[in-house]
């Protein structure tokens, strides 16, 4: 995951995975995939919630 | 020569002059104060009363507050919320008193609060209302509140990155700190200090340095969270300086205060985003996060139960294609009691094709039947059929 990826990123392309399967706009063959990429996304967020990732400290000592 | 008197007896007279002005009687005044030594526990407070004209001081006498009314001390930070130091103008009622060695003072039996809390609230009045004048993105909401660029700016979905302004080793930077490194949920923050004194004259000053220094790093940031402690710090005088309520009204970063206090609520509240105490803060921190987390596992939720859907409605698809292939395959059709007519290895289906003499194979469901066509004539009532 990209360090851009900010929460609010993180949980638009989230919303918008599921928007897409909700309304069958992914093909099934696609699905395992798009399944892949939420769960990046879900741990993800999840990680940044409880770690501060060593960028920040590494920027603040800079 | 004259009469050579003893200083004492000199004293003594001056003593006795006093005594018969100013005995037994006490004298209301009103003054500014200034060198005061508070020793709380002995229960003593020195200062000096002055008055001035301009910068030039006209009047000045020594003050003391003895242990039977130091507590008017006490009851006046509780009741005006600011530290009583100098700078301030009170009015109390004295006694003048006189000692042979230590000279002439005046000892403060009472303080009058009223006059204290209106003049903190006439300069309060005098800041909102400048506040409203000078500053263009400030607007006065109909319920009294204040409605400003800084506490109109959006909040971070997640709260991580903390510039966190207040005094060191103060209760507040350990109640704030404390609530948000022991969260139950396991949260990370980054919290950087922005060490200040936030009470007494230099404050206001000092708090806006420590905030422009978070200015030049907005980016490291989510937030700014401005906390002191509660307790007995009542000095909240310099959270209602115009140059601070400004500065942070038009501040680029939410900053959310903590400023520990019950009754008042400070103008740098009104233009921040108020809550009561540093614990309150942390908790309001913790609880966004929560949410966050919350509404990304209901979101979860919703994807995985939208693929289990996408997968059921597929085999749903796929049952209903066997079926329908099942139902028209030729072991079905000859199950049923049908027929199936072949000539020369190839499915009859145009009769035209057929003719008297044909050698044709009639295939039923477990039988084959290899047979002479000796009769041909048109079906009428096959649409009955």
């Amino acid at each position: 995951m990209s360090k851009a990826v900010t929460f609010d990123k993180a949980f638009a392309s989230l919303e918008k995975l599921v928007n897409e399967i909700e309304q069958d706009s992914i093909q099934l063959e696609d699905l395992a995939q798009k399944v892949k990429e939420a769960n990046v996304l879900i741990a993800y967020c999840e990680n940044k919630l409880r770690v501060i990732t060593e960028t920040i400290e590494q920027e603040r000592k800079k | 020569m004259p009469a050579v008197l003893q200083l004492s007896e000199l004293m003594g007279e001056i003593d006795d002059a006093i005594r018969q002005r100013f005995a037994g009687r006490l004298f209301w005044i009103k003054a500014a104060i200034t060198d005061v030594k508070k020793y709380p526990d002995k229960r003593w407070c020195f200062l000096k009363f002055i008055e001035k004209e301009g910068h030039n001081i006209t009047s000045e006498m020594k003050g003391v507050f003895w242990s039977a009314t130091y507590h008017h001390i006490e009851n006046f930070e509780r009741e005006t919320q600011q530290v009583f130091s100098s700078g301030l103008e009170i009015t109390c009622t004295v006694r003048v008193r006189f000692h042979q060695r230590f000279g002439l003072d005046l000892e403060v039996m009472a303080i009058d609060f009223a006059y204290a809390v209106g003049q903190l609230e006439l300069e309060r009045k005098q800041t909102i209302e400048r506040l409203l004048k000078e500053n263009v993105h400030i607007r006065l909401q109909p319920n009294g509140s204040f409605s400003t660029f800084n506490n109109r700016l959006p909040l971070p979905t997640v709260f991580q990155r903390i510039a966190l302004v207040t005094a060191p080793n103060s209760d507040g930077y350990r109640d704030f700190t404390e609530v948000m490194g022991k969260n139950k949920y396991g949260y990370a923050f980054s919290i950087q200090p922005f060490f200040t004194q936030v009470q007494g004259d230099a404050a206001a000053t000092l708090i806006m340095h420590q905030l422009s220094k978070v200015k030049n790093q907005l980016s490291d940031f989510d937030v700014v969270v401005i906390v002191r402690g509660g307790g007995s710090d009542t000095d909240f005088k310099s959270f209602n300086s115009f140059d601070l309520c400004n500065y942070m009204a038009d501040f680029t970063l939410p900053i959310l205060t903590g400023i520990g206090h019950d009754r008042n609520t400070s103008i740098a509240d009104m233009v921040a985003r108020q809550h009561k105490t540093p614990t309150e803060v942390a908790t309001y921190l913790l609880d966004g996060n929560m949410s966050f987390e919350k509404d990304l596992l209901q979101l979860k939720e919703r994807f995985f139960n939208a693929v289990d859907n996408r997968l059921q409605s597929a085999n749903q698809q796929l049952t209903y294609h066997r079926r329908i292939i099942i139902s028209s395959s030729p072991h079905t059709i000859l199950k049923r009691g049908f027929a199936m007519l072949m000539k020369q290895q190839q499915i009859v289906t145009n009769p035209a094709l057929l003719q008297v003499t044909d050698e044709v194979q009639v295939i039923l469901k477990d039988t084959i039947l290899q047979t002479t066509i000796n009769k041909k004539e048109s079906n009428v009532e096959s649409s009955n059929l």
